[in-house]
């Protein structure tokens, strides 16, 4: 017995595919002067050698090491997010470009001796009693790509930890995953103990079984369904919004 | 030395149907399972807050079990499986967790006396075997696992489960950069040893108290990489991968039964079909009645060999028509009882196939999870059966050569699910075939480059 799925099934995702390769979108979007677009291609590759070597190349060639951060490595990462954001690639290759731009920033900040401004600062944590840290991960990874500082707490953090860092960093914005509705509640007291502290820090919460009816249920929290809202959050404080703004934009439910 | 299966219980693949396997288990109050009939698996979460204490926690399982018994007598079903997952409290504390099962069973015994119900009652211990930082699959967490799975089967479990975690590390970096050699690395070897070692132990367990070592699931690494990819509009990971990933899962999922397990396997084993084709043992599955926890690509085909069919969890709660729980079971018990009338109308070999082909073209997933294509990756596990690594790629390259050989005008894929399986297919053809080497060269790789794996601690190196 078989069938004919046509009558059955859409597979809206192959029919809404682009009609350009990944790559030639890509290719479209580099700068077109070298060594920019060498050093760009290899972050979309994800080959941090030829990211390395392409760096080499622009220092030797008397390029200032720390601007070919904001000039070229991040250039490369956006459009890397861009086409991410657009659907036309998945996260493994957003994940690989990562790793390799961030390789590069390293070799950059070692060769130039000192490292250029970050956009903001994101404290990150996987919730207390809660060792899934996978989602955490991605959401870390996405916000580096997008040019923020990274304090990584980790996972399973207990809440008088996250308040200290908080404290001790004054992020922009602060994290929490979780993936068991038992951990989840850590968000709560997170929340409590930071207004306490007359700390009104945004804070993003997501994760496999926290839900936007959860999140919305204490007055820091903002509910990210998606790991790609975390950069898309920070952007949006950055750009003036405030808590009220930040749910009308990321509430979707 | 655990006896590795080298060939399958099924000699044809259309010989596999729901509700029926080669060796089907009992439990205590009657309930078989694969012994002809499917019955409905309710699974459940206790609400957040009942989690503060032990008498809370108690209390909101009472509450959950009546309800569910309740509903399944009111409603006329002849059986009714129960699964508890713990919630870590439970298993940490492995009173708690036997103290939730003895009140469990107390009240479906009390049901089955007065109506004669068949009942089971399945416990999952959480997998505690973790630090804040890094997996300690053995050691001081691993003797309290053991002592959780003592106090549950004291206290009446009658089969006994877990998700284990082995491996997890590696794929977690794995498979956010597609590296395929990393997958079968995680999942298919060192998922499979820490397999081997814990189900040795469980089924000692399980046979000092009279109860049934029953089986595990990938959920921690295929389930991952299913949940990542996602809805076919996600862009998060590529199905073919996600299906790959989860061809690897079977033969470790199968290292349990190895080692000692008897089924009926845990309900989010996608690859269960796989696994049921090797060893005739039961299985539980989720699909379309499993919504309330997460959605798939393949909730029909799913229960073409189910022997338990599972709502994989609900959060306690009321609901129009009655709690979460009452809700759930019914839906599923009333999808058993479509499945049992085929099989006393002698239709069930029928309803199995539309089934599967309201999804089989879905999605690269179901496609090879499909019954006859499941079978094939099966042969392929058991062909090197006594090597761990040699049939974890077999598993890998069987998905990738079911998918290569579907009629592209059915299945059809993305340029990106394409592009994505022909680098995976090129990666496993690269690959060794000497486990020695594999073994030596990804732990080499993998302590450079993932700085939470300890090998020796955890595989005993």
């Amino acid at each position: 017995m078989d069938v004919d799925p046509s009558k059955i099934l859409v597979r809206y995702n192959v029919a809404k595919e682009k009609a350009q390769t990944p790559e030639e979108m890509a290719a479209e979007m580099y700068p077109s002067t070298e060594p920019a677009k060498t050093i760009c291609a290899a972050i979309f590759d994800g080959e941090e050698d030829d990211v390395i070597e392409g760096l080499e190349k622009a220092i030797e060639g008397g390029a200032d090491a720390v601007k070919l951060i904001d000039d070229v490595l991040m250039v490369g990462m956006k459009i890397v997010t861009d086409l991410y954001d657009q659907g036309v690639i998945f996260l493994p290759n957003v994940m690989m470009s990562a790793d390799a731009m961030l390789e590069g920033i390293e070799y950059c900040k070692e060769q130039g001796g000192a490292a250029p401004k970050p956009k903001g600062k994101v404290v990150c944590h996987v919730a207390e009693g809660d060792v899934h840290d996978i989602g955490k991960s991605i959401v870390a990874a996405l916000l580096r790509a997008a040019g923020y500082e990274v304090v990584d707490l980790g996972r399973d953090v207990p809440v008088d930890e996250v308040i200290a860092a908080v404290k001790k960093e004054s992020p922009m914005m602060l994290t929490g995953t979780a993936l068991m509705t038992t951990t989840m509640y850590a968000f709560k007291e997170v929340n409590d103990r930071l207004l306490e502290s007359g700390i009104k820090v945004p804070f993003q919460c997501g994760g496999g079984a926290v839900n936007q009816d959860f999140v919305t249920q204490y007055e820091l929290g903002v509910y990210g369904e998606e790991a790609a809202d975390a950069p898309k959050m920070a952007d949006a404080i950055l750009s003036g919004k405030g808590l009220a703004q930040l749910k009308e934009q990321f509430h979707k439910h | 030395m655990v006896k590795r299966y080298t060939s399958l219980a099924y000699k044809n693949a259309d010989d596999m149907i729901f509700g029926k396997s080669v060796y089907p288990v009992k439990a205590e109050l009657g309930l078989e399972v694969g012994a002809g009939y499917v019955t409905g698996e309710v699974n459940y979460a206790p609400r957040p807050e009942a989690g503060v204490s032990k008498e809370k926690l108690v209390s909101e399982y009472r509450r959950l079990t009546t309800d569910i018994m309740a509903r399944a007598v009111q409603v006329g079903f002849p059986g009714i499986s129960l699964e508890t997952e713990h919630v870590e409290q439970m298993t940490n504390n492995p009173d708690w967790g036997g103290e939730v099962a003895h009140v469990q069973k107390t009240i479906m015994e009390e049901y089955h006396e007065e109506y004669g119900i068949k009942t089971a009652l399945r416990h999952t211990p959480g997998d505690i075997r973790e630090n804040r930082d890094l997996l300690a699959l053995i050691g001081a967490k691993y003797d309290t696992l053991m002592e959780s799975f003592e106090a549950v089967a004291d206290a009446g479990a009658d089969f006994l489960s877990i998700e284990t975690m082995g491996g997890k590390e590696i794929l977690d970096y794995a498979i956010l950069r597609n590296d395929i050699p990393g997958l079968v690395y995680a999942i298919g070897c060192l998922g499979s040893i820490d397999m081997t070692m814990i189900w040795e132990d469980i089924r000692k367990i399980a046979d000092k108290k009279g109860r049934i070592a029953a089986g595990d699931t990938d959920c921690s690494q295929a389930n991952t990489a299913m949940f990542i990819a996602g809805g076919l509009l996600d862009k998060n990971l590529a199905h073919t991968i996600a299906i790959i990933a989860r061809a690897i899962s079977a033969p470790r999922t199968l290292a349990g039964y190895e080692a000692g397990a008897q089924g009926p396997g845990k309900d989010c084993g996608y690859e269960n079909t796989i696994v049921k084709a090797i060893t005739g043992c039961p299985i539980a599955q989720e699909g379309k009645t499993s919504t309330c926890a997460h959605s798939d690509v393949m909730g029909n085909l799913v229960m073409q060999c189910c022997d338990l069919w599972s709502n994989e969890s609900v959060e306690y709660h009321g609901e129009f028509g009655g709690t979460s729980v009452q809700c759930w079971s019914e839906s599923l018990n009333y999808d058993a009882a479509m499945l049992n009338v085929a099989t006393e109308t002698g239709n069930a070999k029928m309803l199995r196939d539309i089934l599967v082909l309201s999804d089989k073209y879905r999605d690269p997933q179901g496609y090879v999870l499909a019954y006859d294509n499941a079978y094939s990756v099966a042969e392929a596990i058991a062909k090197d059966g006594d090597d761990l690594y040699l049939r974890a790629k077999n598993a890998a390259i069987a998905c990738c050569d079911i998918l290569n050989a579907a009629d592209k005008k059915k299945l059809v894929m993305s340029k990106f699910e394409t592009n994505a399986l022909n680098d995976a297919k090129a990666a496993l053809d690269a690959m060794t075939d000497e486990a020695d080497t594999f073994m030596s060269d990804s732990m080499e790789k993998y302590k450079a480059e993932v700085a939470v794996f300890r090998p020796d601690d955890n595989y005993k190196f």
